[in-house]
């Protein structure tokens, strides 16, 4: 049986070409969709790298053109520490988690170049505030003051791309390209800790390599704004901000303060992501629904052109159900063919890397999409053919 | 009787005494459309003997083609009984219904109903295609056996858009052939025939049913052929004459 039917699907090959192209383009398009979405959701599944809950991000500002003395600066984080529900405060860059300013950029050691890298400057207690997860190493200490290089602590896929497995402690890299002038020994970047990979910029966002540079004095001089990031007991709320507020004004008048709280910036963020992903789920089902239908309609009108072929068929034996089997075995190979020539160009994604991705998205998105449209042209071929079947053979071999 | 009987039973010895392979009673087809019911049969009763081979004869749109359907198994009367073998066909499951129409029954179709996207020889093999324990050797023999009894073995990998009418007659007819029924159901078999050529088929189902013991049931508008049959059975406006 199989064997006739690749037969007449051989002999039906220019029809069969239109259904072949009609599924090929569902297949490119769902798997297109689903590449994005599961994407989206194992990122969304998967851990940020760092603990967000209870944390708070203190903006103080010496206003425009003023810089911050760095003695007022720490008599502010001094005070702000002995808050009553404050457990760490942590001095860091501007790009915080979860808001819209990122620093970044490649860097290099010994010739090997890294991916685009997200920076950060953090002092010795940053780490007791976001408590990324350390995998080799330390986080800075008071100990590194006498360091002739710039302590850094870098993330994993960082440590992959510039150390691959050989050892990362201790070596220091550079900004790319780093020339044949001498270089200042705050721009030598000494190894001292690995963390986790850590998603910093949204709930959907995927890991991006990062890099913690120790704060040198040096780096605040030119400061008019100062980032803090406070960790506090948990249950505090508006009070807590308040106090901190006025516990900044009380330092300086000329400085003024703002507090968020890191998790609304979260939620926020995640408004803002949401949007395309909600969007592209709409389009993703619209095209869907409509690649549906489109095969449905040509599967009806393929399945009605052959009603006279199926009366000749029960004529000759066919049950009704073997009828609908047989049309159901034929779209399934026609199927087939259109998931494998999309199938084929799908594979191209994960065997390129493209969008730096890794495989395992893409090969699930294939078979998600293999998956749904096999389901899609069994339902769309069952009804007709099985209405087809149901037809007194002697009517159905009227029509011709 | 309002027409002249021109039947001519020419029963053999033990046919009037063999089992009916065939028994319908009261048979009544109504085709019922949104503005006219046209009553294409009415109330025919027919008992076929196993062995007979029996010619219908009558004008056109009397009913011929609809008695046929009803006894090939392909249309349910409006009202009456259809028996097989001594057994209501009512009884009968789909599953069952579909085993006796391929294992059987042969039919010649008026208008060949050739599958177009097949070539000859998968189109006489179809019958063969749904029978269980045969193989695909066994098949292929078969169905050319079958051509080669209607002459058509040089055709075998022709498609049916490449042949003549009458050769797409030979098809259908090597197709009901291939499958070995006991019963072939013909509408006008030898309708798109020249003389010659109708001739041999008609000497062919002759000698199925001579030999083989097949029963046939022939619709034809030939007079010459009928003739050669043992019974004939004329309609008129869907009603049995003869
Ligand atoms: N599906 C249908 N709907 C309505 N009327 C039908 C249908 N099929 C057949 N008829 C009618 O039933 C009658 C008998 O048709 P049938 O095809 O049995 O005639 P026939 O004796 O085979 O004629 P012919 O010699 O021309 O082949 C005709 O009047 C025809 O119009
Ligand atoms: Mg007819």
């Amino acid at each position: 049986m199989l064997r006739h039917l690749f037969t007449l699907i051989w002999n039906r090959k220019q029809a069969n070409a239109l259904l072949i192209s009609e599924i090929f383009f569902s297949f490119v398009v769902l798997f297109g969709v689903g590449a994005v979405l599961i994407t989206a959701a194992r990122n969304f599944l998967a851990p940020h790298g760092f603990d967000y809950d209870q944390v708070w991000r203190l903006e103080v500002r010496a206003g425009q053109n003023r810089k911050m003395p760095r003695a007022e600066l720490d008599d502010v984080l001094r005070q702000v520490q002995a808050v009553p529900g404050v457990r760490m405060v942590a001095l860091t860059s501007g790009n915080v988690p979860f808001i819209f300013n990122t620093n970044n950029s490649v860097f290099e050691y010994q010739g090997k170049k890294s991916p685009v890298t997200n920076y950060y400057h953090a002092d010795d207690q940053y780490n007791q505030v976001m408590r990324l997860h350390l995998r080799e190493g330390r986080w800075f200490a008071p100990i590194d003051d006498g360091s002739h290089h710039r302590p850094v602590v870098i993330s994993q896929d960082l440590r992959e791309s510039l150390f691959g497995n050989g050892p990362a402690l201790g070596k220091i890299f550079t900004w790319e390209n780093p020339g044949k002038d001498p270089i200042n020994y705050q721009d030598q970047f000494l190894v001292t800790g690995v963390v986790d990979p850590v998603r910093m910029e949204s709930d959907f966002s995927a890991p991006i390599p990062s890099m913690w540079q120790r704060l040198l004095p040096y780096d605040t001089t030119h400061w008019e704004t100062a980032n803090v990031l406070v960790r506090v007991a948990p249950g505090s709320a508006g009070e807590l901000q308040e106090k901190i507020a006025r516990t900044v004004a009380g330092v300086t008048r000329q400085w003024t303060s703002q507090v968020r709280v890191i998790n609304d910036e979260r939620l926020h963020r995640r408004r803002y992501t949401l949007v395309p992903v909600v969007g592209l789920c709409i389009i993703g089902l619209f095209l869907i629904v409509n690649g549906a239908l489109g095969l449905f309609g040509v599967l009806w009108y393929n399945i009605s052109q052959r009603r006279a072929e199926i009366g000749l068929r029960r004529a000759m034996g066919a049950t009704g159900a073997g009828i609908g089997w047989q049309f159901l075995g034929e779209m399934m190979v026609v199927t087939t063919f259109g998931v494998l020539l999309g199938g084929m160009l799908a594979a191209q994604f994960p065997l390129l890397h493209a969008f730096n991705l890794p495989a395992q998205p893409y090969l699930m998105a294939i078979g998600a999409a293999a998956a749904a449209v096999y389901a899609i042209t069994a339902i769309c071929a069952w009804q007709p053919s099985r209405l087809a079947a149901a037809i007194q053979p002697a009517v159905a071999l009227r029509e011709e | 009787m309002s027409l002249a009987s021109v039947s001519q039973v020419r029963p053999l010895p033990d046919a009037a005494t063999a089992p009916a392979i065939l028994k319908l009673t009261d048979i009544e087809k109504i085709y019922q459309t949104k503005t006219i019911e046209t009553v294409a049969l009415n109330r025919v009763n027919l008992t076929i003997g196993k062995g007979e081979f029996v010619s219908i004869m009558g004008p056109s749109g009397c009913g011929k083609s609809t008695l046929l359907s009803i006894i090939g198994l392909l249309d349910e009367p409006t009202s009456g009984t259809v028996e097989i073998d001594g057994r209501p066909v009512a009884a009968y499951s789909d599953r069952e219904l579909a085993a006796l129409r391929n294992q059987k029954i042969g039919f010649v179709f008026q208008s060949y109903h050739l599958i177009n996207d097949l070539s000859v020889l998968d189109n006489v093999e179809l019958p063969l295609l749904y029978r269980s324990g045969v193989g695909g050797k066994e098949r292929q023999q078969r169905a050319l056996a079958a051509l080669d009894k209607v002459g058509l073995s040089a055709r075998t990998n022709h498609f049916p858009s490449q042949l003549s009418g009458g050769q797409r007659q030979r098809v259908a007819i090597a197709r009901a052939l291939a499958g070995g029924p006991e019963l072939i159901l013909a509408d006008e078999p030898t309708g798109n025939l020249d003389s010659v050529m109708g001739e041999e088929i008609m000497d062919l189902l002759l000698t199925l049913n001579r030999e083989d013991g097949v029963t046939i049931v022939m619709v034809t508008h030939d007079e010459h052929q009928a003739q050669k049959t043992e019974r004939v059975i004329r309609f008129f406006d869907g009603s049995q004459v003869s």
